[in-house]
């Protein structure tokens, strides 16, 4: 199902001072594969994110993208290269409209003179968000509205749906399932499966496991800055998971532990 | 749906359009101060109404940007006498045009002390660029310190008294006292105004301008430079007080250490008026021109009714404040 290994990271380590928020973590990523990014508040979850997303660079390791290394000078650098992530809570500016949003530092521009001086092609980008956004499986109202009048379920599916619809390679989700109802989460696991059928890597981080268990080929566990499991989902349930998150269920022996 | 509900659709259509609320607040002004002061509904008010507001509009468009961005500038009013001191100094010191100059051949000096006028205000806009986003001071005090800055070199380099420069006053005055109260600089004021309209609502750089203002974690994230575009803003609301100096030159055929004092309030009440909100990612150009045109007509319609002209700072405030709180009550029924 999974094709080839499409982004990786080895033996990455991330300190902030004294503390190490990341001890050594690889990590590897396959074509057309979800991967769940579990742990506990402080586990590392979202240092490792920053490494993803070439918002951090890490103190040490290697990343690699097609099987080849790279590093992020920033956050930009690593969306050239087709690598999307999507901010817990703050993917939009809810000022502006749907289609500004999806277009958001991609704009397209009028032909001539006034392209030249930046002005927008306000229709175009209108009709192609509109058709983007269906692509992935939402229903979004008219591209011209303001996303502060869009529900919170609307917002977060205009959201994923901009990051899937310019994702080329690898797509990031910081708990996008948060603050939704059960309803509107549902949508947006949808829209993570359109993902990986588009042949995306997703890497899915959340807290809410049932989501996890659902959506997920493959689940990562993050304890104390380390990965401490990266197994198939079908190893895990409920209770295995939460047992492995917590540290109740020994995996790997761990020093100190 | 029945006609009427149709109709009470419509109204509410027309009242909660913030361009069609300000229209109306003009006219129900001009009606008022008209029924009380005959006199206030004439040429001549109209050109002392247009004559104030192309003093203060270009400001308030520039603190547009800025208020939009999320942001605040102090230093506009301070920059007015800064720049036209400065332009006035090579103008008459430098060039060797004085206010003895005849009219038509003022034209060459008063282009090049706009050239001056302008860079002195965008160079002021990049120092308060550099210390928002490089020494992370808050743009409220940023812009304060380069306010008392430019007050205080205005001071030093005039001596504190204004000084005199080669000037057509026939720019400045009504194109006919009789039927057409609008002046030439006004109108070049209105182009002016109209372009950096376009470009707030129809490019790019408005565009972003939103998008910093509305959620800027959000504009960094889909790539966006977001301090070389707030540098961008602080420069050009510093060149447009800069043009705004030059455009108090005229008026004055002089360049004034104080003749730009206070305006900034003048600038972030016609903003507020207009709607934009100081919390950033709201706001309209039609929105500030309107405001400032509303901000003009109470202070001369005050003054033509009898009220003493002292009282004009105190109405500005109370009009910032009920603007501010317009919106607060606007925003809350909004939510429900």
């Amino acid at each position: 199902m999974a094709g080839e290994v499409i982004y990786e990271v080895k033996n990455v380590s991330k300190r902030y001072g004294s503390v190490v928020a990341l001890d050594g973590a690889s990590l590897k990523l396959h074509a057309g594969e979800v991967i769940g990014l579990v742990g506990d508040n402080g586990a590392g979850k979202s240092t490792l994110v920053k490494v993803l997303s070439g918002a951090h660079k890490p103190d040490g390791g290697q990343i690699f993208l097609d099987g080849q290394e790279r590093s992020w000078d920033s956050p930009r650098t690593a969306l050239e290269a087709g690598i999307e992530t999507l901010y817990q809570d703050s993917g939009l500016a809810p000022h502006l409209t749907v289609s500004q949003n999806v277009f958001l530092g991609r704009e397209r521009f009028v032909k001539g003179i006034l392209g030249f001086f930046g002005f927008l092609a306000k229709k175009e980008m209108e009709h192609e968000a509109h058709r983007n956004l269906e692509e992935v499986g939402i229903a979004v109202p008219a591209s011209n509205r303001s996303v502060s009048q869009l529900s919170g379920g609307q917002r977060q599916a205009v959201a994923i749906g901009r990051s899937v619809a310019w994702a080329r390679k690898v797509i990031i989700l910081d708990e996008p399932t948060n603050h939704l109802g059960a309803r509107q989460a549902g949508e947006v696991l949808q829209i993570i499966k359109a993902a990986k059928k588009k042949g995306l890597g997703v890497i899915f981080i959340s807290h809410t496991l049932p989501h996890v268990l659902e959506v997920t080929d493959r689940i990562v566990v993050l304890r104390l800055g380390r990965i401490v499991k990266d197994a198939p989902t079908s190893e895990f349930d409920g209770d295995t998971l939460v047992g492995t998150i917590t540290g109740t269920i020994q995996t790997i022996k761990v020093e100190g532990d | 749906m029945t006609d009427s509900n149709q109709l009470v659709a419509k109204v509410r259509g027309l009242v909660s359009n913030q361009a069609s609320i300000l229209v109306g607040v003009l006219a129900v002004l001009t009606i008022v101060f008209t029924v009380i002061e005959p006199k206030f509904f004439s040429v001549a008010t109209a050109n002392n109404i247009l004559t104030d507001w192309g003093s203060v509009v270009l400001i308030a468009v520039g603190q547009t940007f800025v208020v939009i961005s999320g942001g605040i500038d102090l230093s506009v009013g301070a920059i007015i006498g800064l720049s036209g001191v400065v332009s006035a100094y090579v103008m008459a010191n430098v060039m060797g045009y004085t206010s003895g100059t005849p009219a038509q051949d003022a034209y060459w000096p008063l282009l090049v002390g706009t050239i001056v006028s302008v860079a002195v205000g965008a160079v002021v806009g990049l120092v308060n660029a550099v210390l928002i986003n490089k020494t992370r001071i808050v743009p409220f005090i940023a812009t304060l310190a380069t306010m008392g800055a430019c007050l205080g070199l205005s001071v030093i380099f005039s001596s504190g008294m204004p000084i005199g420069g080669p000037n057509d006053f026939n720019l400045i005055a009504a194109m006919d006292y009789n039927t057409n109260p609008f002046s030439v600089v006004v109108i070049l004021v209105a182009v002016v105004v109209a372009i950096a309209g376009l470009f707030l609502h129809k490019a790019r750089f408005g565009l972003y301008t939103y998008a910093i203002g509305s959620n800027s974690f959000a504009a960094r994230a889909a790539g966006i430079n977001v301090e070389k575009h707030i540098t961008k803003i602080y420069a050009l609301s510093g060149a447009l007080s800069g043009l705004a100096g030059m455009y108090v030159y005229i008026r004055l055929g002089a360049g004034s250490p104080s003749s730009g004092t206070g305006r900034e309030l003048d600038a972030i009440a016609a903003v507020v008026i207009g709607g934009a909100s100081l919390m950033g990612g709201v706001g309209r150009i039609w929105g500030t021109v309107l405001g400032t045109l509303i901000l003009f007509t109470v202070q001369s319609g005050l003054i033509m009714i009898g009220v003493a002209p002292d009282w004009k700072k105190v109405v500005v405030a109370v009009l910032i404040a009920a603007a501010v709180a317009a919106q607060t009550l606007q925003k809350k029924n909004g939510q429900r």
